[in-house]
């Protein structure tokens, strides 16, 4: 592999993002995930192999090093941003389509929640895994998650909750889903979520963590 | 019926950047330069928008149904269920309370998030978190020291959605302490706004201990804010 992905790989790993950016240490004052990206598109690197050799295997890492409690929400958020920040030079590739990404995860916290710590770091890890976002933030009600099922074929739903009382519309929300799209597939999170709630609503996977979510997710992936 | 309103400052809360890397799942003595600076940062900006506001109200017209295990307040029958209700069933009194730390630190934190800087938002909730459950700490020591004089003891402090007592059940603790000074609001399911809000019960009477945590009593066993004591 190249030198400059495995960099790449490197500063996303440890939540380098750019030049400016003092951590880690040992590379203070040297090029981050900013600049790396944008040189190995320059030197003619393709944005399918920046994301699938250096980008999607950082985040991995760093999902796999959270599970095991090797690092911690904070270090993984920072290599979530280094992450985004190599991410911005790809966009227009994927807007012209010449690159494709895993596939569409809608998210939302469910009607009457407000809570959306919990939700954006799921939807910062599936981004990271290669899945374009599409989230529809806090207190969401069934219609706008079946408007975006509509606007967006194909896409998964990932549902979040933190109350047991909003865990209730988490319910209402995947029986309309599975009522109306009965292809479509819904993950459910968040504190008070179990398991066995997920089975009993009809939902197709519960994850305490983004990790598990995005191992779940790589099964559906479109490439 | 008495009760007390208090307004307290971040600085009395006693909270440092350890607490805050703790409530991140550092464990103890682990730390991370990058994240410590911002927590220092970050934890300027929050005493200077914080706003922390802590009520209680004493109610001594309650009953006691042992075998139900439910506890009627004025009019009001809390189903507590029987963890809390065995805490505090030797009550003579009741004191209901409702804290805050103020709706600012959250929307500083929706607006770090939307603005990419995430790991800002979420230490802006985190210490959020942490400033509503130490001015819950301080509003009870208060009432603690309160008591005292009367020799009277106080228990923990519970609250809905808690040890098995339903979170919906907020409503009547809503109910009871309408007009609050903490102007915390709830939603039809028994969501405080502003987020960072705690509300809860605590027994006051002779026979009654403050154990260390009440982390004992709950059965959410891998919570990452267990405490061992
Ligand atoms: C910190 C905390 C608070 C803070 C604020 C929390 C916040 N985010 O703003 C404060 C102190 C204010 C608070 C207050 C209350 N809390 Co509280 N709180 C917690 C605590 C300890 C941690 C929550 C947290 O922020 N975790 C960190 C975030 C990052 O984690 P997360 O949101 O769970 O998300 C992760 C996973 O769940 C998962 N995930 C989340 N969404 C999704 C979605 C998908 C698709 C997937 C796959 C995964 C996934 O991935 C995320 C990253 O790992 C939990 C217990 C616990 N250990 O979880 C109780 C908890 C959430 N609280 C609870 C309760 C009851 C309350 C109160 C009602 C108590 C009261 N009466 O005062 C109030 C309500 C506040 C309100 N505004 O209405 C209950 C809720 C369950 C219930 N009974 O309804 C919990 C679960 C504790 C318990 N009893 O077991 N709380």
């Amino acid at each position: 592999m190249s030198e400059l992905l495995t960099q790449l790989s490197y500063c996303v790993e440890f939540g380098k993002i750019d030049k400016a950016s003092p951590y880690p240490p040992n590379l203070k004052g040297q090029e981050g995930a900013d600049e790396i990206a944008r040189r190995a598109l320059d030197e003619g690197i393709k944005p399918d192999e920046i994301l699938d050799k250096a980008l999607i295997p950082a985040m991995a890492i760093v999902g796999d090093k959270f599970t095991k409690k090797i690092i911690y929400v904070p270090q993984m958020l920072m290599a979530a941003k280094a992450m985004s920040s190599a991410m911005k030079h790809l966009k227009p590739y994927f807007q012209s389509g010449e690159t494709k990404r895993k596939g569409k995860f809608i998210i939302g916290t469910v009607s009457g929640d407000l809570h959306d710590i919990g939700k954006n770091l799921v939807a910062m890890m599936i981004e990271g895994a290669g899945w374009e976002i599409i989230d529809l933030g806090v207190d969401v009600n069934t219609d706008k998650f079946l408007k975006a099922i509509n606007d967006n074929p194909g896409a998964v739903v990932g549902l979040s909750a933190l109350l047991t009382t909003t865990m209730e519309h988490m319910k209402k929300t995947v029986e309309a889903i599975k009522g109306n799209y009965s292809g479509v597939t819904t993950l459910v999170g968040g504190a008070p979520v179990t398991m066995d709630y997920c089975l009993k609503i009809g939902a197709d996977f519960y994850s305490p963590d983004p990790q598990g979510a995005v191992n779940y997710l790589n099964q559906f992936a479109l490439k | 019926m008495t009760g007390k309103t208090f307004q307290f400052e971040f600085r009395d809360l006693n909270i440092n950047v350890d607490n805050i890397e703790r409530a991140m799942g550092y464990p103890e003595g682990e730390s991370h330069e990058a994240i410590y600076d911002i927590v220092v940062k970050v934890m300027k900006q929050v005493e200077a928008i914080c706003d922390l506001k802590a009520e209680y109200r004493i109610f001594n017209d309650i009953s006691y149904d042992d075998a139900n295990r439910r506890i009627t307040v004025q009019r009001t029958v809390l189903n507590t269920g029987k963890i809390i209700y065995r805490q505090i069933k030797k009550s003579d009194a009741l004191a209901l309370f409702v804290c805050t730390a103020g709706r600012e630190i959250e929307e500083r934190s929706r607006t770090a998030m939307r603005e990419s800087d995430v790991l800002e938002g979420y230490i802006y909730d985190i210490i959020g978190s942490a400033a509503v459950e130490a001015t819950a700490e301080l509003m009870q020591d208060e009432l603690e020291h309160f008591m005292k004089s009367s020799d009277l003891k106080i228990s923990n402090r519970f609250s809905p959605g808690y040890c098995g007592w339903d979170v919906a059940e907020q409503h009547k603790l809503f109910g009871l302490i309408p007009d609050n000074y903490c102007a915390i609001s709830l939603t039809s399911s028994a969501l405080m706004d502003p987020v960072k809000s705690v509300s809860g019960i605590i027994g006051i009477g002779p026979d009654l201990k403050r154990q260390a945590s009440t982390c004992r009593f709950c059965d959410m066993k891998d919570c990452l804010y267990r405490r061992q004591d």
